[in-house]
């Protein structure tokens, strides 16, 4: 489609209200999910939780084949289908939660957006109360985490040997049959092996990659400080990032524990995850479904 | 006695029921008129050697089982016939570019005073040929390269490798050919593939990487083909815009499977047929060997040809096909049946009957479709006896179903089902036949029972096949 109908096609599908049957999609669960798609699922998932926006979690063995960019998680609302963080936080920040029938809202207290579409107070966009020097560093710092940890996260996976040996290509190609589960594995570690190659991470040990997450936290850490959440008292897309991460490293069993000593060795950080969690995935429980537990890949 | 030859003729050795010779289509022999008026019919002769110059690499052995019967000859229009069915034989075994008889009186010690040599001259083909061909399939062009090695070991063994680029497909094959000597029609061939499709009725793109093993075998009237075959199938969305239950099956899969098939097949052509039956018979079962995909799928085609009066064919076909899944898993996209196009049920579009979602088709688990057909020469006879009499004029009947079945009900349900929302169409219009292998329609069509979603193409359409409903 060229931009302008992706832009037109955009602006209608801001018009419609959030539905019911809004789905998100990733691999699955027991058997398939690795380490950094779980972690980019559940930063989507807290996302979404943040903006109050109910979405159904659907594992499925092909979601990265269903993703129109090839990543997960995908969410499909309506007829739309958007991958990833990033787009998917641009695309919820032109949606609005509810019902919305003519000019007859039932809740009182909406505000108009300048571009004409109402929105209610749980719909709106997380950065908004952000000036542009909050929100720039905002930028910054998910880039960070996508450039570090999640780099990291598939160096461990997919270019540590033992690694890629016990947890990883048995994990990947669990749903499908021989010999098309070792053609699939081996297809895709030649694929983030060469794309490690392209940014230069093929050089790097193992011990250099968990000396690089740990500054990462240790910025993270240091920015965090003793707030609540990264900016303000109100969580952002940020917020919602790292938690993915953090919460997916501490949670998942690999090799070697390193990863997630390094996490533990900064208290700020345990306590965020932990107040995330309680606050967003245990009081929404009963509607939104338990949240992944401690997954035991080996 | 003067030297008898038979005359060499042009046309290649090519499959399917073309094959064999008929009286009406070409001269057996010349005979050189002998100035005595010997009655050479009632002369018994004897064939005391037949001989095979210009032999190479094909081993001996296995031009015995063809040449055999030239021994059994006992006049001598009979060692010509015999010598010719024999020649024929050498050429459909696809190793020699050219065979000429020579038959002559015995000389030598041992000649009998009504003995005979036969003496097949033989030239065997290069060990390296390339070929560059077009193809037209189902309303797609190609363009073809080949590299084949003929007669590989020495006993008609043939390897093939071709690459195909064309307007929807691009793809290439390797396959290695071996007969069994003296039974040409026992074959065992072995083929690797790679094969990509787009299907822009579906928004699917498929890409298929194959290795398949086939078995095929005459028994009385009928052949046989026995197969397995394994495919690594990828499939993918043809646009942004495609639909989501395509997309849900976008991804890889295995398919593992064995299938058998059987054809009847008394037609005088494949196309244009101005007689005879075709009667195939299709069925396989994946699932059992491996792989992903699990079902079973039947699949049937029945065609009649009858000539009426003043040239003109009447001719009936039948097709249907149900596909079953076992266990629990649904059937993918990829290997459901589609209906509808220039080649099954004229005046709709492409494979555009059906279940559909969003405009995207999906085909479905049974279908049913039959044609009636009457095919006369064109009116005024224009170009007779030459270009013209590759074109006719044909009115025909079509009707179909396809749907999806609900497998708790029983067959009567099932018959039901198909039974209704009938989708037919009538019309006319004029057939070109493009050698033996495809043929061209342009017809003006009218289709009926149009259900909402199928997508039509009434007025004029355009269709270039193989296969025709």
């Amino acid at each position: 489609m060229s931009l302008a109908a992706e832009a037109f096609v955009s602006q209608m599908a801001a018009a419609e209200p959030w539905p019911d049957n809004a789905a998100l999609y990733q691999p699955l669960k027991d058997d398939q999910i690795l380490l950094s798609d779980c972690a980019s699922s559940l930063a989507v998932q807290a996302y979404l939780r943040m903006c109050n926006l109910p979405v159904q979690v659907c594992c499925r063995a092909n979601a990265e084949h269903m993703s129109p960019s090839g990543k997960v998680p995908f969410i499909h609302v309506g007829n739309q289908v958007v991958s990833e963080l990033g787009p998917i936080v641009q695309f919820t920040k032109a949606k609005v939660r509810g019902h919305v029938s003519g000019w007859g809202f039932s809740s009182s207290d909406l505000q108009l957006c300048p571009e004409g579409s109402a929105v209610s107070p749980q719909g709106h966009s997380l950065s908004e109360g952000l000036d542009d020097v909050q929100r720039a560093e905002m930028k910054a710092y998910m880039e960070l985490v996508n450039n570090m940890l999640l780099t990291a996260e598939l160096y461990i996976q997919w270019c540590d040997d033992a690694t890629a040996a016990q947890i990883t290509r048995p994990r990947y190609s669990s749903p499908y049959s021989w010999p098309l589960n070792h053609i699939l594995a081996y297809q895709k570690q030649w694929e983030v092996r060469r794309k490690m190659r392209a940014i230069g991470w093929a050089g790097k040990s193992l011990e250099q990659v968990y000396e690089d997450v740990g500054q990462c936290c240790q910025a993270l850490s240091q920015r965090l400080g003793t707030q609540q959440y990264f900016f303000n008292k109100q969580p952002t897309e940020l917020d919602a990032l790292v938690f993915g991460h953090l919460f997916t490293i501490l949670t998942t069993q690999l090799t070697s524990d390193e990863l997630g000593e390094k996490i533990k060795s900064y208290s700020n950080l345990l306590s965020f995850c932990r107040r995330i969690e309680q606050n967003y995935f245990q009081e929404q429980e009963r509607t939104f479904g338990p949240l992944p537990g401690r997954q035991s890949l080996l | 006695m003067g030297t008898v030859h038979a005359r060499s003729l042009d046309p290649l050795p090519m499959h399917g029921p073309d094959l064999g010779m008929h009286p009406d289509d070409a001269d057996l022999v010349e005979v050189e008129p002998e100035t005595k008026q010997e009655v050479l019919e009632n002369k018994d002769v004897v064939v005391q050697r037949v001989h095979v110059d210009g032999l190479g690499r094909t081993k001996e052995d296995l031009l015995g089982y063809e040449i055999a019967d030239v021994f059994t000859a006992k006049n001598l229009i009979d060692v010509m016939k015999k010598s010719h069915e024999a020649r024929e034989k050498l050429l459909r075994l696809g190793i020699f570019r050219k065979v000429e008889v020579v038959i002559d009186t015995s000389e030598g010690e041992d000649a009998l005073p009504n003995g005979l040599d036969v003496t097949f001259e033989v030239t065997e083909l290069r060990r390296l040929t390339g070929s560059y061909n077009t193809m037209v399939g189902n309303n797609e062009g190609s363009m073809v390269l080949g590299i084949k090695l003929p007669n590989v070991f020495g006993r008609a063994e043939k390897m093939t490798f071709q690459f195909s680029y064309g307007t929807k497909e691009t793809s290439y094959g390797l396959s290695f050919f071996k007969p069994q000597p003296g039974h040409f029609d026992r074959n065992v061939s072995v083929n690797l593939y790679k094969v990509t499709g787009q299907f822009p009725w579906s928004s699917l793109r498929e890409t298929d990487r194959g290795i398949s093993t086939e078995f095929n075998f005459p028994i009385w009237k009928t052949n046989h083909t026995l197969k397995w075959e394994g495919v690594w199938r990828e499939l993918g969305c043809l646009a942004r815009t495609a639909s989501f239950a395509v997309r849900e099956e976008s991804g890889h899969s295995l398919k593992s499977s064995l299938s058998h098939a059987m054809v009847i097949d008394t037609r005088n052509s494949a196309i244009l047929p101005r007689r005879g039956t075709l009667f195939k018979i299709n069925q396989e079962l994946a699932g059992y060997t491996g792989g992903d995909a699990s079902f079973l799928k039947e699949d049937f085609e029945i065609q009649l040809n009858r000539r009426l009066f003043w040239d003109s064919v009447l001719s009936a076909s039948l097709w249907g096909g149900m596909i079953l899944p076992i266990g629990d898993k649904q059937i993918s996209i990829a290997d459901r049946f589609y209906l509808g196009g220039p080649t099954s049920v004229r005046g709709f579009s492409m494979y555009s009957i059906g279940p559909q979602s969003e405009g995207d088709y999906l085909g479905g688990e049974a279908y049913w479709a039959g044609g009636l057909h009457l095919y006369t020469p064109l009116p005024f006879r224009p170009g007779r006896g030459g270009f013209g009499d590759l074109f006719r004029t044909h009115f025909f009947l079509n009707a179909g179903n396809l749907c999806n079945l609900d497998y708790g009900e029983g067959p009567k349900a099932h018959l039901k089902k198909l039974a209704e929302c009938i989708r037919w169409s009538y019309g006319a219009g004029i057939v070109l036949r493009l050698g033996n292998i495809a043929r061209l329609e342009l017809n003006y069509c009218i289709p009926m029972g149009v259900q909402s979603g199928d997508r039509i193409c009434d007025g004029v359409q355009f269709g270039a096949g193989i296969r025709f409903l």
